[in-house]
């Protein structure tokens, strides 16, 4: 019994790290049909902004929101420099341009950080374990779900509680409608760049915390499991996007626990082969209908 | 008749505008060859131009479905993975087989073929992993085609790490002969141009391509959407095995790190910068991308570079390739050529009854037609 739980509280805290991170990528898709693979480089950002604030001696209470800060200010950069002379653009086209964006951005934090990787030193209370009964929950997995779970409803609070989030959900629903309402695209492209880069940020701090290093090839990871749990949720929508992410960390965990050690090596391939034959059944996501979606 | 050689884009009428596309697609790569023979002459350049034409070959086969279904794979570089382990596996000579791989099942340990049959087993085996994952990932559409393709890169590159019996793992496999020479790329890539100029002006590829415009009136009109893209998707993992084989060949030794982003993010670029919708953008932006990244390399490390591999991750050159794609998508997004293709026009001297006359004397010879559909 306290393996079951201690396994559903893996899959819980794996789950909400990958349905953020998918929430931070579908909501820039909902708006202008990017899929932006430089998204994971944010988290690398993040990394490194954490490494080098904490080094500096500052209280990690001060860290986390100018590491928010920080990246949110580098996800609007992106969006406006990058990205907002496309829009409109064919979606490869946008897909091959964030392609691009990563090979420049990457570059930028070899030259400053180099190659190697760069350790996180996160405070203690971090990483510490909470022994209750016969279960040994780690303090960083409490937290990412509750960040989670935060994360989430600050989101929905903005969504449909707020001006930005009425445009936000106007320009997805219906671009044209939107515009002739007097709601400017590349307004609500910032906006959309903005809160991406806000939960890139909390997700690339939990993420290397865990993780321990940062290097500039770390990256590619994170875009994967975001790539995957938005395909599996149903592009383009935000429960869809949570619903993918949480699903993803749950196939993930009962692999390891289901597979016998000598199919475990082969785990990643397995999880894969399982995104793609979901898909094959249900062209439009878990979330969507059982036909193809635009 | 006269012949007469242009730059189009539309497709040419019967099996005269077919076989004359197929030549024209094969004096371009005739040109490319000439290029690459010049060059291969200077004694530091051999490798870069068995690379240079390997890459080729490699785009050549990325174009066949990217161009003709107008999905992005990213799963392309898996094929060439495959194509690499198998040709270069059936080559080794037993008595390495033993060395080297010891535990490879007994069928494939007693066995060892030359070079052509050794690509013919690599563009195989990769054609076959299309033929098998095909129904499944062609299902989809757009963008969730493309990370899906890119699921299949990352279950390759799992499997080829972990099946240490067969590759060796993740250390590097090594002892495959050095068989792939200047005459084996390059007769190789004749044999993929043409083989893809005559899919294209083929039923299979025109279908591949109404499906790409139109899916909704294809559909209508009896066109399978599966079957039009898995055509195009096997054959197209067949050019890339061919290419992974050679490339087996020409390094010896490689890993399945070889066959990752990177390898990725080169094809893409040089594709994306000659234009993804023909053959002729094919070559140019192999050539283009090629020379760029050469001309880095240089100012990088500041003196000769012989021996190092294409894909090696140095800075500077994968930057560059970041800024070119932007620079290309923004301002010609269809790549340098288009769609456009080099093509022999058979043409009879007095313009005949169908559609608007342009008198064959008064036609410049090369005309850069671009049509708006098309790319």
């Amino acid at each position: 019994m306290t393996a079951f739980v201690q396994h559903v509280l893996d899959a819980l805290s794996v789950g909400s790290t990958y349905a953020l991170l998918a929430l931070g990528l579908t909501l820039v898709f909902s708006v202008m049909n990017l899929i932006n693979f430089a998204y994971g480089l944010l988290l690398v950002w993040a990394g490194y902004a954490a490494c080098v604030l904490v080094d500096a001696g500052l209280p990690f209470a001060l860290v986390v929101p100018l590491c928010v800060l920080f990246v949110t200010a580098l996800s609007m950069a992106m969006g406006r420099v990058a990205f907002r002379p496309f829009i409109g653009a064919p979606p490869i086209t946008l897909l091959i341009t964030s392609f691009g964006v990563l090979l420049i951005i990457q570059y930028v934090a070899i030259l400053i950080f180099g190659e190697k990787p760069r350790v996180l030193n996160a405070p203690d209370f971090l990483t510490g374990v909470i022994a209750a009964g016969g279960l040994r929950v780690p303090v960083l997995q409490v937290v990412t779900i509750a960040s989670g779970a935060v994360v989430v409803a600050a989101f929905y609070g903005l969504l449909h509680r707020t001006p930005f989030g009425a445009q936000l959900r106007a320009a997805a629903e219906s671009p044209r409608t939107a515009r002739l309402m007097g709601i400017r695209p590349d307004r609500v492209l910032m906006i959309a760049f903005a809160i991406s880069g806000a939960i890139a940020g909390i997700v690339g701090l939990l993420w290397f915390t865990k993780v321990g290093a940062v290097t500039p090839r770390s990256d590619m990871e994170p875009t994967l499991k975001a790539f995957i749990a938005i395909v599996l949720g149903g592009l383009g929508r935000t429960s869809g996007a949570m619903l993918g992410g949480l699903a993803l960390g749950g196939i993930e965990v009962a692999m390891n626990v289901v597979l016998p050690s000598g199919a475990i090596t082969y785990a990643q391939a397995i999880v894969f082969a399982v995104v793609i034959a979901l898909l094959v059944l249900r062209p439009g996501g878990l979330s969507g209908a059982r036909t193809e979606a635009a | 008749m006269m012949l007469r050689l242009a730059l189009r884009t539309d497709s040419p009428p019967g099996l005269l505008g077919r076989l004359g596309a197929t030549a024209g697609a094969l004096l371009a790569a005739g040109v490319v060859t000439l290029l690459g023979g010049l060059l291969f002459m200077a004694p530091t350049m051999a490798e870069i131009v068995l690379l240079f034409g390997i890459n080729a070959i490699l785009v050549i086969g990325f174009q066949v479905f990217v161009g003709n279904t107008g999905i992005v794979s990213f799963g392309h570089v898996a094929f060439m993975a495959v194509g690499a382990y198998a040709g270069g596996i059936a080559a080794m000579p037993v008595l390495d087989k033993e060395i080297t791989l010891p535990d490879l099942p007994g069928p494939l340990a007693g066995f060892a073929v030359g070079f052509v049959p050794a690509l013919l087993i690599g563009g195989g085996a990769a054609a076959l992993l299309a033929l098998l994952t095909g129904p499944a990932l062609m299902r989809l559409s757009g963008a969730a085609a493309s990370i899906a393709t890119l699921g299949l890169l990352i279950i390759v590159s799992n499997v080829l790490a972990q099946a240490t019996p067969l590759t060796r793992g993740p250390q590097s496999l090594f002892s495959v002969p050095e068989n792939t020479t200047f005459a084996g790329v390059y007769i190789s890539l004749a044999a993929m141009v043409a083989l893809s100029a005559w899919f294209k002006w083929s039923g299979a590829g025109l279908r591949a391509r109404a499906v790409r415009d139109q899916p909704a009136a294809a559909e209508a009109a009896g066109v399978s959407v599966l079957r039009a893209r898995l055509w195009a998707f096997v054959l197209s993992a067949f050019i890339t095995g061919v290419a992974g084989a050679l490339y087996a060949q020409l390094l010896t030794a490689f890993s399945p790190g070889s066959f990752y982003i990177p390898q990725l993010v080169l094809v893409v670029a040089m594709a994306i910068v000659g234009g993804i919708g023909g053959i002729s953008g094919a070559l140019l932006g192999t050539a283009v991308v090629t020379v760029l990244n050469e001309l880095l390399r240089r100012v990088e490390s500041g003196v000769s570079v012989a021996g190092v591999d294409v894909h090696a991750p140095s800075g500077i050159s994968f930057a560059a390739l970041g800024v070119a794609l932007i620079l290309m998508l923004r301002w010609r997004p269809a790549g340098l050529l288009g769609a456009a293709e080099v093509q022999f026009e058979a043409r009879p001297p007095v313009p005949a009854d169908d559609g608007p006359a342009r008198p064959a004397g008064a036609v410049p010879p090369v005309t850069t037609g671009r049509s708006p559909a098309e790319g």
